[in-house]
């Protein structure tokens, strides 16, 4: 998936998104990071068409994504978000098993190969003791991991999460990490997030975008992008860059402002 | 296991309101100014002949026939509403679009009173101005239940004030409006049964094939966006759909409040929010209440009658109160 010189403008506002360029790697984990406000939830929601690009080109397997039909679409973006809200009397099961929607016609029933796609995204997401559990009945983990599961069942190349660990407390936001990892290795998902967390972003990724005032400063590999100078100029706090000696693995520590 | 006996909840409430609205409908056939038995009812109704059972035909079967599709029409145009605004108390009634259909059923009969379907055709006008007005002044702050409550008031009353005025306009030239302006369903012809039955019944059809919306509009439109669906028109057309069964109900049997609000509430707690059965129940259970409405203001205090939709506000204040009150389980209210 790439995008050019992409530039989009929210109503009766100056532009927001100005002439970005970039490509997502195919079946990567890739962590879009920058700060509050800075366009990222936007720019996710531009490469999965929730908003229409004023300027430049998106596209998908080669073609462009204004040219696709929405189903076709659903087909091959799915999308999570950090705060999504149902009626309370929707079970578990009910939910996951909108994500079959784009793949039928209004009045079909669920094939058994729905069933079995449904099945296995409960599964993924270890909700099977769940299935008929209303969904206000659920912690906030385990209904991030509910709408995973949703998306998952829609059967995308590509999964898309904006903010997918904000409301979540370490455990669950680790076991959300987990979760998205695995689903990039065994089932070569490609990945896009927008993460808070840089230590996060540094550890769960292949690659990173950095962001600020709706510009892209760097994009690459983790270690490559988040570094002491691109973290001090657009968070404007200074970190120090370790890496463990057991792992090898890299992690910030800020330092001050 | 929990599935079937989930099934067979949902089958046995079927049955049971079946069986009531069954029962109800001899019983208002039979009751009343004429009382028969039921024996002589068939009997008259096979072999013709009985006067008596004539006058019946003409009277009273109407008005069953006209309450019971009056009724399935408020409470599924209710349950529609209720979908596609995301708010428990949105009803026709409520929403002021039973008062905007009522008042352009007046133009219909000022204007072009030769052609019977006229006052239902002005009616799906009024009622889908209404409806406009509460997406424009509203919408903004993303439907709000409140807002849109509020809204519906405000429009509730200012259709109900050009009624007023527009009847009082009427008298004082001498033009007769007819039984129009009572909200009840006496005096109901067959020609009223046969646009409720055949407008009513195409668009209680309707609302059932788009079903698989309603449950889907649980849903945030940014998320059925996602599934590729194209909200706005799913949006559009369920409104519609909601409003022109609530206008059909308004053009033949008046305004009638609450029958949208109280019905799929019920319904809901009973056999559950998915709509492929929720439609149809509520459907069944509206013919049933505001047949029962009828039937009982008719017999309550006779000679004297009490309009069913006068019933049906005694019934439906305090229950819109109750709702109210546990109102902190319902989202921004």
């Amino acid at each position: 998936m790439e995008f050019k010189q992409i530039s989009f403008a929210y109503q009766m506002k100056g532009t927001f998104i100005k002439e970005l360029s970039g490509t997502i790697e195919k079946n990567k984990v890739t962590s879009i990071i920058g700060p509050n406000g800075c366009g990222k939830s936007t720019l996710l929601s531009l490469l999965a068409r929730n908003r229409n690009i004023d300027a430049g080109s998106i596209t998908l397997s080669g073609k462009e994504l204004s040219e696709y039909k929405a189903k076709e679409i659903a087909k091959k973006i799915a999308m999570v978000y950090q705060n999504n809200q149902t009626s309370e009397d929707v079970t578990v099961e009910e939910l996951i098993r909108f994500g079959r929607v784009p793949h039928k016609s209004l009045w079909q029933k669920d094939s058994t190969e729905d069933e079995k796609i449904v099945a296995w995204a409960i599964q993924c997401t270890n909700l099977q003791s769940y299935k008929h559990t209303y969904l206000n009945e659920l912690s906030g983990g385990q209904r991030q991991r509910v709408w995973i599961a949703m998306a998952l069942a829609q059967k995308t190349d590509i999964l898309f999460l904006d903010e997918p660990t904000t409301y979540l407390d370490i455990y669950h936001q680790i076991e959300l990490l987990q979760l998205v990892r695995k689903l990039n290795e065994e089932y070569q998902i490609t990945i896009v997030m927008v993460l808070h967390d840089i230590n996060q972003a540094l550890r769960y990724s292949d690659c990173v975008i950095l962001m600020k005032d709706g510009k892209i400063i760097a994009s690459g590999e983790p270690r490559e992008v988040i570094t002491e100078k691109n973290i001090k100029e657009i968070y404007q706090v200074d970190i120090m860059l370790n890496t463990e000696k057991e792992t090898g693995g890299s992690y910030i520590i800020p330092l001050g402002i | 296991m929990n599935k079937r006996r989930e099934r067979n909840k949902i089958v046995i409430y079927f049955l049971l309101v079946s069986i009531f609205l069954g029962s109800m409908i001899v019983y208002a056939a039979i009751k009343g100014s004429i009382p028969i038995s039921i024996s002589q009812l068939v009997n008259g109704l096979i072999y013709g002949g009985d006067e008596q059972v004539e006058v019946i035909k003409d009277l009273r079967f109407p008005r069953i026939i006209v309450a019971i599709f009056t009724g399935a029409v408020l409470s599924v145009s209710g349950v529609l509403f209720q979908a596609v605004m995301r708010n428990p108390l949105a009803e026709a009634g409520i929403l002021g679009i039973s008062s905007g259909a009522s008042f352009f059923t007046f133009f219909g009969i000022l204007f072009l009173p030769g052609w019977y379907i006229s006052e239902t055709l002005f009616s799906f006008i009024g009622g889908t101005i209404a409806c406009i007005i509460i997406y424009l002044l509203s919408w903004k702050s993303g439907l709000k239940p409140l807002r849109v409550i509020l809204t519906g008031i405000a429009i509730s009353a200012m259709f109900t004030g050009l009624r007023d005025a527009l009847i009082n306009i009427c008298s004082f030239l001498n033009i007769s409006v007819g039984a129009t302006n009572a909200s009840n369903l006496t005096m109901k012809t067959w020609e009223d049964v046969q646009i409720i039955v055949v407008c009513g019944g195409a668009l209680l059809a309707v609302a059932f094939f788009v079903s698989p919306w309603c449950n889907l509009l649980r849903l945030e439109d940014k998320k059925i966006a996602n599934l590729g669906i194209r909200i706005h028109w799913v949006r559009i057309f369920v409104s519609a759909i909601a409003v022109l069964l609530a206008s059909v109900g308004t053009s033949v049997a008046g305004v009638i409040m609450f029958a949208g609000l109280i019905i799929p509430h019920i319904a809901r707690q009973l056999i559950g929010a998915n709509h492929y059965i929720l439609i149809p129940f509520s459907a069944l259970s509206g013919a049933l209440l505001l047949l029962s409405a009828d039937t009982f203001g008719r017999l309550l205090i006779a000679p004297l009658e009490i309009p069913a939709s006068t019933l049906m506000a005694i019934i439906g204040g305090p229950f819109l109160i109750f709702l109210l009150r546990k109102g902190d389980k319902i989202n921004g209210i």
